[in-house]
């Protein structure tokens, strides 16, 4: 087991750069997830872990050892692909050892460790079947499993779970997570899927366009987003924005919009505070939008509430989204199941002013300075729920 | 009634193509006063022209001749034309987009262009009366090339590197991941081959003289342009291209199954 370094690492496929200047500290046995969106640079970045992709400029550390120009058979690492890459013409026995015979290692540890892998991921009925005789999920075991026996100072996943239906890749998720606190091996975890990200990390690192946006646990991300794409990228149903101004009302700010106006609590205000009538654009979570209780017959529906048209239901159980129409926009509210309006009905959303977020026109965070961002309180969504 | 005439049309296709093929297997079973019926059934069958055709000219030599040639030809296109197939589609160098080109290009080249430089190549090596002159210049072979190059582009990317995880080098990943992989095409390249080889006649007669290194299609032609031409000569002749023919039948009919998976498939992915 070791840590990674990334110092400075860049890469340039011809004259496109697909990862710039990413640098990033694994401790010993983290489980690191890099997500985002698909050309972000993510898999480049897990690829160059490996050595399966050369490195333009910076360096690739696996603790103490400097890798960056060294062949992937000496890197110690152990990767489960997406297609999971088995052979198709072995055993599932064979696809698990092989690269420990071809380490020479005696027939006796071999042994031990393919029964010990067998044991863990419950493959021992499968072990003498080739792959094409496996389903999906089956396949995807005998990959973790060949990772597993090398007993690799890295695992690498890269969207080992995207080929698998939705129940079996939460299955998978927990396989995956009892797996590492098991082994206990510095992981790094490639996906798209947030809800991955979200359950499987002890660390998130959201990317864009080959550039780190941030870094941080779980929580802390889909709290304080660094940025406005990550805020809009982590969350399902994604974060609803309004763009507007800030107002300077006598010693307080208002946020101001075509369809929304509300005072933010002295808590919230941005330090130091901008201009009046800078542009702004508030963001606001779907669970942090409450439907008003009783149709509001005024025409201002009061400060910190929008009026909408009601326009789709999505009822998935216990929660329910409501996808409310606001002037040209859509605004997305997650709501526990229950009595609700039908499509076509006008509602009144409104959002607790404390659980706000304020975005500067480049997109940066308007942070309140000294005052405490009150998070405590919050909930995650119930996706988030491990 | 449709099927019935279907199937009709098919013996008789199938009948022209099989009769003459048959009565040349019957004939050299024949006596001298049989040879000249139509018959496919001897009336005194009789091995008698093998054993002249044995004794006359040394056919067990050109035999193994043959085998051992075609045989050397067919593994050394297949372990040659792999390597130089998986470089041209799997590995990145600089100039593999022009060596692609030129690999196609030597297709263009009808082989009897190159008959003459490669006589007077092989006559300035000194290789004239030699196996080297039989072998070498069909060692490699560009359409080998190109169908498994063809075929290996669609082996996944990530079994390759799954590969190169597991420890291995590129020589190993190419013969004990992509081979196993490739036996369709692998088993046409291998038969294309080996029949070419078998079958050549021009190039031994150009460069070899010497009864013993011969092969057998090039003795069986020397055998018949000075054999005679009687009934019994004829029969003999017959006996000979019989045991030229029987090993290529008796090699299709254990892998036809791969030589028509791959025909059709090299059809539509060539």
């Amino acid at each position: 087991m070791a840590s990674v370094t990334f110092e400075h690492v860049r890469k340039d496929f011809g004259t496109t750069t697909v990862v710039h200047d990413f640098d990033l500290q694994v401790a010993d046995g983290e489980l690191v997830v890099l997500v985002g969106g698909s050309g972000c640079g993510k898999s480049t970045i897990l690829r160059m872990l490996a050595g399966l992709e050369s490195v333009t400029r910076g360096t690739v550390r696996i603790g103490e050892r400097d890798v960056t120009q060294l062949p992937p058979r000496e890197r110690d690492v152990a990767m489960v692909f997406q297609d999971y890459a088995l052979y198709p013409h072995l055993t599932a026995r064979e696809n698990i050892s092989l690269g420990l015979r071809l380490r020479k290692l005696a027939k006796a540890e071999i042994e031990r460790r393919v029964s010990w892998a067998g044991e863990i991921l419950e493959l021992e009925p499968l072990l003498d079947r080739k792959p094409k005789q496996m389903s999906g999920g089956q396949r995807q075991r005998v990959a973790m499993g060949r990772a597993m026996v090398r007993e690799p100072a890295v695992f690498l996943f890269d969207e080992p779970l995207s080929n698998l239906d939705a129940h079996l890749r939460g299955q998978m998720r927990h396989e995956i997570a009892r797996m590492q606190r098991r082994v206990g091996t510095t992981t790094l975890y490639v996906t798209h899927d947030q809800v991955e990200a979200m359950t499987l990390a002890d660390r998130l690192v959201v990317l864009e366009g080959g550039r780190v946006q941030q870094v941080g646990c779980p929580v802390d991300v889909y709290r304080a987003p660094a940025n406005r794409f990550v805020a809009g990228f982590i969350g399902t149903p994604p974060m609803n924005f309004l763009d507007g101004r800030l107002e300077r009302e006598r010693d307080s700010m208002v946020f101001v919009s075509d369809v929304l106006r509300i005072p933010l609590p002295p808590e919230l205000r941005p330090d130091p505070t901008p201009d009046s009538d800078t542009a702004v654009t508030l963001g606001v979570r779907p669970e942090d939008l409450a439907l008003a209780r009783g149709p509001s017959t005024a025409d201002d529906p009061g400060p910190g509430s929008v009026r909408g048209q009601l326009v789709l239901t999505e009822v998935l159980g216990a929660h329910t989204h409501l996808h409310v129409e606001v002037g040209d926009r859509r605004l997305i509210a997650a709501v526990s199941s229950g009595s609700l309006p039908g499509p076509g009905q006008e509602v009144v959303l409104s959002m607790d002013p404390r659980r706000l977020h304020l975005f500067a026109a480049d997109g940066s965070p308007l942070r309140p300075g000294s005052h405490e961002q009150n998070t405590d309180a919050q909930e995650l969504g119930p996706e988030f729920e491990p | 009634m449709k099927r019935a005439a279907f199937y009709f049309l098919l013996a008789l296709a199938a009948a022209t193509f099989l009769y003459p093929f048959l009565w040349m297997a019957a004939t050299s079973l024949k006596p001298p006063g049989e040879v000249g019926g139509l018959s496919l059934i001897p009336d005194q069958p009789t091995l008698e022209n093998y054993r002249l055709m044995w004794a006359r000219a040394p056919f067990g030599r050109a035999l193994f001749n043959s085998l051992f040639v075609a045989t050397t030809i067919t593994f050394s296109v297949l372990v040659f034309g792999s390597a130089a197939a998986y470089a041209l589609a799997r590995l990145s160098f600089p100039g593999r987009r022009a060596l692609n080109i030129l690999t196609v290009a030597v297709l263009l080249v009808p082989a009897q262009l190159t008959l003459i430089p490669m006589y007077t190549l092989i006559v300035q090596l000194g290789w004239v009366d030699s196996y080297a002159a039989l072998i070498v210049p069909f060692a490699f072979n560009a359409t080998a090339i190109l169908i498994l190059r063809q075929f290996f582009l669609q082996v996944p990317r990530s079994l390759m590197d799954a590969a190169r995880l597991d420890g291995m080098g590129e020589l190993r990943i190419l013969y004990t991941v992509f081979w196993p992989l490739a036996k369709a095409p692998l088993a046409t390249v291998g038969i294309l081959t080996f029949m070419g080889a078998w079958n050549e006649v021009l190039w031994p007669l150009l460069v070899v003289r010497d009864e013993q290194l011969m092969t057998l299609p090039q003795l069986l032609t020397v055998f018949s342009l000075g054999g005679g031409a009687g009934p019994r000569a004829l029969a003999t002749k017959l006996a000979a291209t019989m045991v030229m023919v029987v090993p290529v039948v008796a090699a299709y009919a254990f892998l036809q199954r791969y030589f028509i998976e791959s025909m059709a498939s090299t059809g539509t992915k060539g």
